[in-house]
């Protein structure tokens, strides 16, 4: 994953809109922008972005607000750092964009370094998220790939079980047993019994999750 | 007195009497002065006049009676022949129209038989009488009329002469001559003037006691025998006018010089009248016309109460006038002052109002700070963006011409946006007069919902506008219904900032019979009934930091502009109704 990270804009100024623009792209960042909450979202790819960065997003905007869609992205799960920018002294506003998951809050008005300091770190922690997201669809989809005889050995190999004790338990000749466990090993892209605990409770914590 | 129309009656009457007469008999004229009234004079003179018809066969004398004025008229148009008159009066009229007396009357009434005239002035005799002329001065003297020769004139002429005018009223009795006797009886006058020998003749007939009167100025009169005051004159002609021929004039002379005495007079050759003329010189008498200056004097004396009484009068009536002046003067100068004093109070009020509306501006502008701060904050802050974005792009060298136009471009447009913000405060602030105009509520609905379109939606209200359609315009003051707005606007979003739902505010206008009407509509905190009651009341206000004075103005400009503003609560809100008269059909025709 090493795809250029995209900063998105959510305000209804349109001059304030065009000039953020301007300072992203005189750092070389490249950006896209909505007056709205609401278009905003109707623009949204479903399946999650695919590009690393970060939403800034002013607090205070007709229709649906910037607190509002925050939640909703958080609600959803949606896997996008969010850079809340409240009014001057609007502490209330601050508080209430941490609580509902914003990767930080920016106070107007604001030093132009400190915004682009947190928007690229919010676009790191968004690399991070596309990078772990990546690694999780790729052990669901080796998951998906085991056969059912491979899926009974593995829950077993994940309890500790021995060779032997999974052959009896599945009325089969250990040999057998240690042709699937190499076949899941190799299909896991497991090097040890450990790194395959690891893979498959990521796994797990994700399907939980969602 | 001696009217016109008088004369105008008698000559037609002559004129028809010529006119009817037979032509064998010749009518001629006899104009007579009569000076106690037709009758008198009619009978007087009747005698005369048979005496000449039956002297004269083929003529017919007619006796004409006439007043002075009469007279002269008659004589002058030619409309008598012949005319018997006072000496005065005949040389008036010798003078200017020629007439030529033929004959002197003479009087055998008592001891004189001269055919002359003259005055004797009596007085009661009484210890101090007046002896002289100058004695008389001030006193009252009884006359029979200012215009009798005998009676008046004559004695006038020696008071003049005597440089002793008469400075008392003139009492005038009227005829007979014997009025002045009684008037001096009654103690109504001081002195009195008499015919010369009627004291002797009066007091011969036993009407007059012996030493019952005294003589004024008394002079030696010659052969005649008689107490006289005055000089003698000859006494009424008989004169003809120029026209008359000549032939029938001697005849009339002889006729009237045998004519026996009759009445106590016949006639006599003729007498010189110079004595007349040199009178009337003195008198400054023309023809009977002019009174003399001292008449005037004289006509003041006698009726000085009417005088007195009019003279009163004038004065009241001056000094009503003046008072009205001066009442007048001084309600102007009040009126003046009260009118001076209310337009200062005008203008003191107005300056008031001004101050109050101008604090009101400042209030609702110190309520909309934060927006207003925000609103100047946006360009603010999208100028800083774009000047760290230059920098940034010049800090790395070789920048894209391109992009830092664009970043210029920029910071320009923001500027102008802050600009057009500053203006926009200004303008409301601005001091000005209200100006009406034709407006389309609708229209002046934008600029307020613009001004606060972006405050609401931060606050997460929504802000709509239902405008009306085809609504008629209203005669107003622009910004004064951009305050009332601003302000309804201001109090709803802060109210339905801590709603529960957020809140929707809507703005709506709708045509209410001849009423434009617009609604503004919150869901907010509403108002508490006490609150209800007081929001229109001067520094009631519910916000913390609120002057209290915003409806209250804002009611103001409803009012003054013929239209209403007023609460309505509602069971989640309020909606405040303002309205405003629809500019009526001929109003817009003009």
């Amino acid at each position: 994953m090493t795809a250029e990270p995209l900063i998105l804009i959510v305000d209804d100024d349109e001059g304030l809109r065009r000039s953020l623009q301007f300072l992203f792209a005189s750092a070389g960042l490249e950006s896209q922008s909505w007056d709205s909450a609401e278009a905003f979202l109707a623009d949204l790819p479903a399946h999650g972005p695919t590009r690393p960065g970060a939403l800034v997003l002013d607090c205070r905007m007709p229709g649906m607000g910037g607190l509002a869609l925050l939640r909703l992205l958080g609600e959803r799960g949606y896997p996008l750092p969010v850079v809340i920018i409240t009014g001057h002294g609007d502490v209330r506003m601050a508080v209430e964009a941490l609580k509902t998951g914003a990767y930080d809050f920016i106070e107007k008005p604001f030093r132009e370094q400190h915004l682009l300091d947190t928007v690229e770190a919010a676009a790191g922690v968004s690399r991070d998220w596309l990078d772990r997201d990546a690694r999780r669809r790729g052990v669901a989809e080796r998951l998906a790939r085991l056969n059912r005889r491979e899926r009974e050995v593995l829950e077993r190999v994940l309890e500790g079980k021995a060779n032997k004790v999974i052959a009896h338990e599945l009325d089969l000749s250990i040999k057998t047993i240690e042709v699937y466990r190499a076949a899941l090993m190799d299909k896991m892209q497991a090097g040890s019994v450990a790194e395959l605990a690891l893979l498959v409770a990521l796994h797990r914590e994700d399907a939980a999750r969602g | 007195m001696f009217g016109f129309p008088r004369f105008v009656i008698l000559w037609l009457a002559l004129a028809c009497a010529a006119l009817s007469a037979p032509q064998a008999v010749a009518q001629i004229r006899v104009g007579v002065l009569a000076v106690q009234g037709e009758s008198d004079a009619t009978r007087e003179f009747a005698p005369t006049i048979a005496h000449l018809n039956h002297a004269l066969p083929g003529l017919d004398f007619v006796l004409v009676p006439l007043a002075l004025d009469a007279l002269s008229q008659a004589a002058a148009t030619g409309a008598v022949d012949f005319l018997i008159t006072n000496p005065g009066h005949y040389v008036a009229l010798g003078s200017r129209l020629g007439v030529t007396r033929i004959a002197t009357i003479e009087r055998l009434d008592g001891a004189d038989t001269s055919g002359r005239v003259g005055s004797t002035v009596i007085t009661p005799a009484r210890p101090g009488h007046p002896q002289g002329w100058p004695d008389l001065a001030g006193l009252r003297i009884a006359v029979t009329a200012r215009d009798a020769f005998g009676g008046w004139q004559v004695a006038l002429r020696e008071m003049l002469d005597a440089a002793a005018p008469p400075r008392g009223p003139l009492v005038e009795t009227g005829f007979p001559m014997t009025n002045v006797i009684e008037a001096l009886r009654a103690g109504h006058a001081d002195a009195g003037v008499l015919r010369a020998c009627l004291l002797e003749s009066l007091i011969a007939s036993g009407l007059v006691a012996e030493g019952e009167f005294a003589v004024v100025a008394e002079r030696d009169a010659g052969d005649l025998p008689c107490r006289l005051s005055s000089r003698l004159y000859p006494d009424w002609p008989f004169a003809r006018l120029p026209a008359v021929d000549a032939d029938l004039a001697r005849q009339v002379a002889v006729a009237l010089l045998t004519m026996p005495a009759a009445e106590g007079r016949r006639w006599a050759v003729p007498h010189d009248y110079g004595a007349v003329q040199e009178l009337f010189r003195e008198l400054r008498l023309g023809a009977f016309a002019d009174m003399p200056h001292r008449r005037l004097v004289d006509y003041l004396r006698a009726h000085w109460h009417w005088f007195a009484g009019f003279a009163l009068a004038v004065l009241w009536w001056a000094i009503h006038s003046a008072r009205v002046e001066v009442l007048v003067r001084r309600r102007t100068a009040e009126l003046t002052r009260e009118m001076a004093e209310r337009s200062r109070a005008e203008a003191e009020a107005r300056q008031h109002r001004e101050e109050r509306d101008q604090y009101a501006r400042l209030g609702i502008l110190g309520e909309m700070a934060s927006s207003i701060a925000h609103e100047l904050n946006q360009p603010l802050g999208a100028i800083t963006n774009y000047a760290e974005g230059l920098t940034r792009a010049l800090d790395r060298g070789q920048p894209d011409p391109v992009f830092l136009r664009d970043g210029v471009r920029g910071i320009a447009g923001q500027a102008d946006r802050a600009g057009a913000i500053i203006r926009r405060i200004r303008s409301f602030l601005r001091r000005r007069e209200p100006q009406r105009e034709a407006l389309d509520l609708n229209e002046v609905a934008r600029g307020p919902l613009s001004l606060f379109g972006a405050a609401a939606g931060r606050r997460g209200i929504a802000l709509r506008f239902d405008p009306a359609p085809a609504l008629p315009p209203v005669m107003g003051d622009r910004v004064e219904i951009e305050q009332v707005l601003l302000n309804l606007l201001q109090n709803a979003l802060d109210a339905s900032e801590d709603a529960p739902q957020g809140g929707e505010v809507r703005l709506s206008t709708a045509i209410d019979g001849d009423m434009v009407t617009m609604t503004l509509r919150d869901h907010g905190s509403g108002l508490s009934p006490q609150d209800a009651t007081h929001i229109f009341d001067a520094f009631h206000t519910t916000k913390e930091r609120g002057l209290g004075l915003g409806l209250p103005i804002c009611r103001t400009i409803a009012e003054s502009h013929g239209g209403q503003l007023w609460a309505e609560p509602q069971p989640d809100g309020l909606a405040m109704h303002f309205s405003l008269p629809a500019a009526t059909a001929p109003k817009e025709a003009e």
